[in-house]
């Protein structure tokens, strides 16, 4: 649960970034003239053509991708530790490493699968919620339907991808126990 | 002509070397030689294991008994093959265990030794029927194969009504028999029993006992249990004492005596 709740953050973060990026890209390149004229009063026009921005938005790109992959590596091996009992009771049992490790892998990647699908929901939310705040009723239309997709998509793969390879290297060293040393892991 | 002469002298060969094999094999099914075994409890070496030597034929029902702490547990999982010993060698089938690689290690559990652990190590998560057919999915058994055999093993430890239930739903000897029918799921040719009667009353006890005789008697399951109990001591072939990490006596069943609770060599 734990772990699903973190997959979740991490990627709500991720595509609220992304999205609210492309929602203010867009805002000010085909908005209306009406909003643009509510950007420049509000000072977000400048803000958004300087090339301090771009530079800045890369860096919350990167930051986010980064706390992603933290948190939700952090997050596999804690779920794939708690189960060290598991693992060892099914190695006695005479499971091979390579069905151990198929086996958490799967699991990390439905896991994975469902805390990011999660967490885009949860990050499209917020950046519509705040987009509505901003551009109004235009917010909508606003982000090309492609654009949208594509970033939901790279979120997917960065959560899926980030979710099995932070399963991956827990599974291998359990798999690779002592099944009776695995089994006496108290965690 | 001479071909088939020299078909038949290879044939002749094989035989006397499958004879010879079967000869082998018949004297010892488990073999551990001056195994040894420490623990580390910080810097503080706890000697569990000091060069033990224990042999079993095949086909013998042998009974280990020691006080609490003396290294049962770890003798098991030292002819299991769950662990490394520290000095020494375990062979199973004459096969050194240290010299398989972790394939034909997983093979060995799967196939050749059934286990019934002290804590039972049930998996929580699934159901008994589950827990029971685990061993054969990895042996790559049908799943509706597996699942008939595992109902019909539940049946056999008397649990036929429970086949669903979670372990932490069952009592402890209804656990301890969840883990007795997983043990023989793959019809082992080794049954390594810690204690199996431990958790349970008189009467389950002596059907498990029954059971575990008729698997010795019928099926030649080699049978190596760790008990306290001195209806399983008296059903034996031979009786171990373990104490302090090596086998103190080893005695064939007719050279003891046996009353209730405890066993004592004839002098
Ligand atoms: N993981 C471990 N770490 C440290 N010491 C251990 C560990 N496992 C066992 N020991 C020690 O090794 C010795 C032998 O333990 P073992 O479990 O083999 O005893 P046992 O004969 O099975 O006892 P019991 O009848 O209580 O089950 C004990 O002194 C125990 O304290
Ligand atoms: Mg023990």
């Amino acid at each position: 649960m734990l772990v699903t709740c973190g997959i979740v953050l991490a990627l709500a973060f991720l595509t609220y970034v992304l999205y609210s990026d492309a929602l203010l890209r867009y805002a000010v390149e085909r908005g209306s003239p009406a909003l643009r004229e509510v950007l420049r009063e509000s000072g977000m026009l400048s803000i958004a053509e300087s090339a301090d921005s771009r530079i800045q938005t890369r860096w919350m790109v990167g930051l986010a991708l980064l706390i992603s992959f933290v948190g939700i590596l952090n997050a596999m091996v804690m779920s794939v530790t708690e189960r060290f009992r598991e693992i060892g009771t099914m190695k006695c049992l005479g499971a091979l490493d390579s069905l151990i490790i198929k086996l958490y892998l799967i699991e990390s990647m439905f896991q994975g699968l469902g805390g990011t699908l999660i967490g885009i929901l949860f990050g499209l939310a917020l950046g519509l919620f705040e987009g509505l705040g901003i551009y109004g009723s235009e917010t909508f239309g606003l982000v090309p339907l492609l654009v949208l997709i594509k970033i939901v998509t790279t979120c997917l793969l960065a959560g899926v991808l980030l979710s099995v390879g932070g399963a991956l290297y827990p599974a291998w060293v359990a798999a690779r126990m002592q099944p009776v040393d695995a089994m006496r892991q108290e965690v | 002509m001479s071909d088939v002469l020299e078909e038949e002298s290879s044939a002749k060969q094989e035989e006397e070397e499958r004879l010879q094999r079967e000869l082998l094999f018949a004297t010892h099914i488990v073999r551990a030689i001056d195994v040894s075994k420490t623990y580390y409890l910080g810097a503080e070496p706890v000697h569990a294991l000091r060069g033990i030597n224990f042999s079993v034929r095949r086909g013998e029902y042998v009974a280990i008994m020691g006080p609490s702490g003396s290294g049962k547990t770890t003798l098991f999982n030292m002819i299991g093959g769950l662990d490394k010993p520290e000095t020494g060698r375990v062979f199973i089938d004459e096969v050194d265990i240290a010299a398989l690689d972790s394939i034909e290690l997983a093979w060995l559990r799967c196939h050749k030794i059934g286990y019934i652990f002290q804590t039972f190590n049930l998996l929580r998560v699934a159901t008994a029927l589950d827990n029971v057919m685990m061993p054969m999915l990895f042996a790559g058994m049908q799943h509706s194969d597996a699942q008939d055999k595992a109902v019909a093993l539940l049946e056999r430890v008397g649990l036929g009504k429970r086949i669903l239930h979670k372990p932490v739903e069952m009592s402890g000897g209804q656990q301890q028999r969840v883990a007795i029918a997983r043990a023989l799921a793959n019809s082992p040719s080794i049954l390594l029993a810690d204690e199996p009667t431990g958790n349970l009353d008189a009467t389950t006890g002596l059907q498990i006992i029954e059971l575990m005789k008729e698997l010795n008697e019928s099926e030649g399951v080699t049978v190596i249990c760790a008990t306290h109990d001195h209806k399983m001591l008296d059903l034996s072939d031979r009786i171990a004492w373990i104490r302090d990490g090596r086998v103190e006596r080893f005695k064939k069943r007719s050279e003891i005596t046996i009353t209730e609770g405890r066993a004592d060599a004839r002098e």
